[in-house]
């Protein structure tokens, strides 16, 4: 694979161990040839390393599967799912689902990435939509804020919206950078 | 995009503008579309065109930085001028990059990269004591101190230090591609002394620049020297150098080439350079050769404001701080 195949979640071997690729960056020193910063995860222990590769140059790819799995619930430590045809369950651990922790509704449906039969990650839509369970009023002219204010979803995770989002509202989030994308309307 | 930030960052080009009007330079104002854009080989400038009303066209650039024209100013007498302007660079998205972007260029007559070296720690605490009235800043948690003088760290003395890697081995191609090779940043057998220059440079070394306080990173090998002067202590090394605060590259500097006949050799290399690239070869702009050989010994400097902005607003996306930035596709 190269790296204009990079996306976030692929997988590559890397001195001799599996990582998965949780963002990338186009770098280009000024004067010379550009190169991708890479934040490479390690699937077996969950640390993160930093690596910058020349734009061009193909690294060893890690074949994925993916199973579609119920989220269970996390017992502090570790994230709990269950294949609902086969009854498999399986545990990630709390680092691994690290970005996507905030996301995850109870009982949801989720994909689960297997490296080697081994779960290392989940993967979500883009975009998905949560209910604001708590929104304090927006006060107008906020200035400090730039229109915006915190609301808290059904995951307990705080997102920033518009003042007009209010308590009981259906918003959409972009999963990868949890950024408020737009309301939802009910029907 | 958040308003607070907007307004600081307004406060700080105000404040630049104050610095140098204060330190007797000429704001100057030259084109952004120009007819011979920037020939170095990794920048791809945006193209577009012009047409008289006979239905004759000519291509025409968005520059990539207002270098060439600011030494012509220079070749005409000025002495000390600076401009903030908007440069273009395509291709460029990232968390720091930005296709279009804010440009402080400053030169200086009669005058090396040591004086520039002077007026960026000046300006910058300067800056910062217009603005925030301190001379610290917080970035990402970090403390970091702008009291002049910053840190001063030849390549050499970076590359032995953060790295390991020893002046002999940094000047010998084969040597460096050997370690470039068994660290495991690449398998490339097409790469060339840049690539591992920079590949040891940005997997050791850039992250832990400027970390409490602001570094000029100075004395590039030769091949890297751009528009710089060869060293006069050590012909292996050119006059240019970087500053970086917080593991950010914010500006790039030269004690400026003035060798028309050496400025050619360059821009003809940089050429062939572009043809191998299969990229758009552009001509060689005469004006610019021409000015060189009226260009006293100076001085000069490009700096990202955008950064600036960011350093001095802990953001760590150029978005953030933009007035009304264009969203341009992002994987």
């Amino acid at each position: 694979m190269q790296t204009s195949d990079f996306r976030k979640g692929n997988a590559v071997k890397y001195n001799g161990e599996t990582w998965l690729i949780s963002d990338f960056q186009f770098v280009n020193p000024g004067k010379g040839t550009a190169f991708t910063r890479t934040k490479l995860k390690n699937i077996k222990t969950g640390k993160a390393l930093e690596v910058s590769f020349k734009s061009g140059e193909s690294i060893e790819e890690a074949d994925l599967q993916y199973r579609k799995c119920q989220y269970m619930y996390n017992d502090g430590t570790d994230y709990n799912f269950m294949d609902n045809k086969t009854y498999d369950q399986f545990t990630i651990t709390k680092d691994l689902v690290a970005e996507y922790a905030d996301l995850m509704v109870d009982n949801s449906e989720v994909t689960l990435v297997f490296i080697d039969g081994v779960p290392c990650s989940i993967q979500m839509p883009p975009k998905l939509d949560f209910k604001v369970i708590a929104a304090p009023p927006g006060e107008k002219g906020d200035t400090a804020t730039g229109g915006t204010k915190p609301v808290t979803i059904e995951t307990g995770a705080t997102v920033n919206v518009p003042l007009f989002i209010k308590e009981g509202d259906t918003i959409r989030i972009n999963t990868e950078t949890h950024a408020y994308v737009e309301r939802v309307q009910q029907k | 995009m958040e308003v607070k930030k907007l307004e600081i960052r307004a406060k700080i080009i105000k404040a630049i503008r104050e610095f140098f009007w204060h330190n007797k330079f000429i704001e100057t104002d030259t084109p952004i579309m120009v007819a011979h854009p920037g020939m170095e080989p990794y920048l791809d400038p945006f193209k577009t065109q012009f047409k008289s009303e006979r239905g004759e066209t000519q291509d025409m650039y968005l520059i990539t930085s207002p270098e060439y024209a600011m030494k012509r100013l220079l070749a005409s007498g000025f002495k000390n001028i600076f401009q903030i302007t908007h440069t273009f660079r395509n291709k460029e998205v990232s968390a720091t990059h930005n296709p279009e972007f804010a440009m402080l260029e400053w030169y200086r007559t009669n005058a090396d990269y040591k004086d520039i070296m002077r007026d960026t720690e000046n300006m910058i605490f300067d800056v910062c004591r217009r603005v925030f009235k301190k001379s610290k800043i917080k970035y990402q948690g970090v403390e970091i101190d702008l009291k002049p003088p910053f840190e001063r760290l030849s390549v050499v003395e970076a590359f032995k230090k953060y790295a390991g890697v020893d002046k002999k081995t940094l000047e010998d191609e084969k040597l460096l591609k050997v370690i470039v090779i068994k660290k495991g940043y690449s398998k490339s057998k097409t790469m060339d002394y840049s690539d591992a220059f920079f590949l040891i440079f940005l997997n050791e070394i850039e992250r832990k620049l400027g970390a409490k306080k602001p570094v000029f990173l100075y004395d590039y090998p030769l091949c890297m020297a751009a528009l710089s002067k060869q060293s006069k202590k050590d012909k292996k090394y050119a006059e240019r150098f970087e500053l970086y605060i917080a593991g950010l590259e914010l500006a790039n500097a030269f004690s400026e080439l003035i060798d028309a006949k050496e400025q050619r050799v360059r821009l003809e290399d940089e050429q062939e350079m572009r043809r191998r690239l299969k990229k758009e070869v552009y001509s060689i702009d005469e004006k610019f050769i021409s000015a060189l050989e009226y260009m006293s010994e100076s001085g000069g400097i490009a700096l990202g404001v955008d950064r600036l902005v960011m350093l001095f607003t802990d953001s760590t996306k150029i978005d953030d701080i933009m007035f009304c930035g264009e969203k341009f596709i992002k994987e």
